[in-house]
């Protein structure tokens, strides 16, 4: 158990504990005067985070839809960089990142207009817009 | 793909714009504030994609997500707001055990993610350093030969051409489903956020099952009387 946990903080250690003839803080500012694609993809990766907190915490069901876009889009940033990455190898398949990006923006306004006027109807009829509130199906 | 010089300024500045940006939205009492955070988020990622030499996406981004999404969610939170989220009158988060618990989940879930990504952008780093280097070189002097701008300030890149040649070549048939997709969109928006009252005038029902249905909802009566 304690070497699982060791292997997954080894990445924040690595940069706690110092690296050989340099200061912490002189390698973290290196790091950071050069991002590459794991910065990107780990903006992604928070981003992501943030929306799931945001519908697993909020009540209101409009805040909800609006932590999905934002899920849907660090999903965009996380193809886009891919994309970008594969243009620098020189790899045929750099363009998909793209294209499939273009296909993650129709469907979520799809998903947004179905969304929202599903909570107009449900306003219509329950007259609340709060989730806990909105428990017919159960049981 | 590492970025230098401005480049790398800009990418913090946006990056750390988007997510306050974001962790705002998820946390603001009002709910029109969360729209307006979740669209400067929205704007902040666009840039983030022109960093990354999307300019398409950005630019789409901005136009659908901005221009229309955004401006349907404002539509739509005029329309239902009932103002007691931000008299605070309502708690606007789950019951204590239920954030903890999504709090703890999130966190783990990062961790986990960031490990992840650690290792294998090793692993892909190791992979890829030779390539990287010759087809580098191989691109900047591509970029030479680009045409200059009408200002004369920059070059003229080909990345919308290449994004439009590959929706076509290679995604035409998602294409044409996604347009598909949008009209399923369209015809079930307005069928969800019609009235009750435009519903029995649309579907034409029998006008002894529009009288019984109006004696348990008040809102057809008047479609009743203009019959």
């Amino acid at each position: 158990m304690h070497i699982l946990l060791f292997k997954i903080l080894s990445p924040f250690l690595g940069l706690l504990f110092q690296a050989p003839g340099q200061g912490r803080m002189a390698l973290v500012w290196e790091r950071a005067q050069n991002p590459d694609l794991s910065k990107f993809l780990i903006i992604g990766a928070l981003l992501f985070i943030i929306g799931v907190a945001g519908v697993l915490t909020r009540r209101n069901i409009i805040v909800i839809f609006m932590s999905i876009e934002l899920i849907l889009n660090a999903a965009n940033l996380n193809f886009l960089a891919m994309s970008r990455y594969l243009q620098e190898t020189g790899s045929v398949n750099a363009v998909a990142g793209q294209i499939f990006a273009v296909f993650v923006i129709v469907v979520a306004a799809a998903e947004a207009a179905i969304g929202l006027g599903i909570v107009i109807a449900l306003y219509r009829n329950k007259e609340t817009i709060w989730v806990d509130e909105i428990d017919i199906l159960k049981w | 793909m590492i970025l230098s010089g401005w480049e790398a300024v800009f990418f913090w500045v946006f990056s750390i714009a988007a997510i306050f940006a974001a962790l705002l939205t998820v946390m603001a009492r009002n709910t029109i504030h969360s729209a307006l955070f979740l669209i400067s988020s929205l704007i902040s990622v666009a840039a983030l994609f022109i960093i990354l030499h999307a300019e398409f996406l950005a630019g789409v981004q901005i136009l659908v997500y901005v221009g229309g999404v955004m401006v349907l969610f404002l539509f739509v939170i005029m329309l239902v707001n009932v103002g007691d989220e931000e008299r605070g009158q309502e708690e606007i988060f789950n019951r204590s055990r239920q954030v903890t618990t999504s709090v703890i989940f999130c966190g783990l879930l990062v961790a986990g993610l960031i490990y992840a990504l650690n290792v294998g952008y090793d692993g892909i780093k190791q992979r890829d350093v030779a390539t990287i280097g010759e087809t580098g070189a191989a691109r900047r002097a591509q970029d030479q030969t680009l045409a200059t701008s009408a200002t004369g300030a920059s070059k003229i890149t080909t990345g919308t051409e290449w994004v439009g040649n590959g929706l076509y070549r290679f995604g035409a048939l998602p294409f044409e489903i996604a347009s598909v997709l949008l009209l399923v969109a369209i015809i079930g928006s307005v069928m969800l956020a019609r009235t009750l009252k435009q519903e029995a005038a649309v579907d034409d029902v029998a006008p002894d099952v529009l009288r019984e249905e109006a004696i348990k909802d008040s809102e057809l009566l008047e479609v009743k009387v203009t019959e």
